[in-house]
């Protein structure tokens, strides 16, 4: 496609950090990272979404195949990982040239949701604090 | 199943021992709904096979390609194929995985419960 970014990635037309490819796949860092880590492993066919991977086709299983490999190389097969494919607008797909995310480490989502937790913890430790205090004074 | 593992909730929910809302199965996998949905649509797909993580699964095996097709054709079920869905796996604690049976999670917030 003469228009697709990863089309053209893939070209050598688009500059990208690569660390991987071979005659299937090529993966690079993505531009706007989400976690520390954060690869798209990317198919060299255009391919627009999952839907579209023709009954049969071993693609899904080289993109994982990649995913664990570099997933390994990168020191997180054992600590952790997400490996996703967004399909679709409704997904969250924004490039329609079928791409699997692997990531790792804290994103912000989760560092947000922890400190919500943390937060919610210690605020309920003070409400209890509070309500046993003004209980123990109306006592005496 | 070839080998299930004692005190895997998955394996208890392939063999029928424990409960779920099932929407899917084959020779290979089984399908139902999260029991704690993230999302208005959150199904579960999962191998029939005991394999514990992405990282486990033995070279040409053909889960993955398996387990793609059956996530493309369930969203083309509920209708979210074209609206758009996520296919996920996360890999060990640190990638959010909780029970240790591989598995995909196939989410859509553009499905919409009929009537």
């Amino acid at each position: 496609m003469d228009d697709c970014i990863f089309c053209k990635i893939i070209r050598g037309e688009l500059p990208a950090r690569k660390i991987y490819e071979d005659e299937t796949t090529v993966a690079f860092w993505d531009l706007r990272p989400a976690s520390p880590v954060h690869v798209l492993i990317v198919p060299r066919k255009h391919v627009p979404t999952l839907n579209d991977i023709p009954r049969g086709d071993h693609l899904i299983s080289h993109m994982c195949d990649v995913a664990k490999k570099l997933a390994q190389d990168l020191g997180v097969a054992q600590s952790g990982y997400r490996f996703f494919i967004n399909v679709n607008r409704g997904g969250g797909q924004v490039i329609f040239h079928l791409h699997a995310h692997l990531v790792a480490g804290n994103d912000f989502g989760t560092l947000f949701i922890k400190a919500g937790i943390a937060i919610a913890v210690l605020w309920r430790k003070l409400v209890s604090l509070v309500c046993r205090d003004g209980a123990s004074q109306k006592g005496s | 199943m070839s080998d299930s593992h004692p005190h895997c909730v998955f394996c208890d929910i392939v063999q029928g021992k424990q409960p779920a809302k099932y929407v899917y199965e084959d020779e290979f996998v089984v399908a139902f709904w999260d029991a704690n949905p993230a999302a208005a649509l959150h199904i579960l797909i999962v191998p029939r096979e005991h394999i514990p993580t992405l990282n486990d699964i033995p070279p040409d095996n053909n889960i993955l390609r398996h387990l793609g097709q059956v996530a493309s054709r369930i969203a083309a079920d509920f209708g979210v194929a074209e609206s758009g869905y996520r296919f996920v796996i996360n890999v060990n604690r640190g990638g959010g995985q909780m029970v240790f049976h591989l598995h995909v999670h196939l989410v859509s917030r553009t499905w919409r419960e009929p009537g």
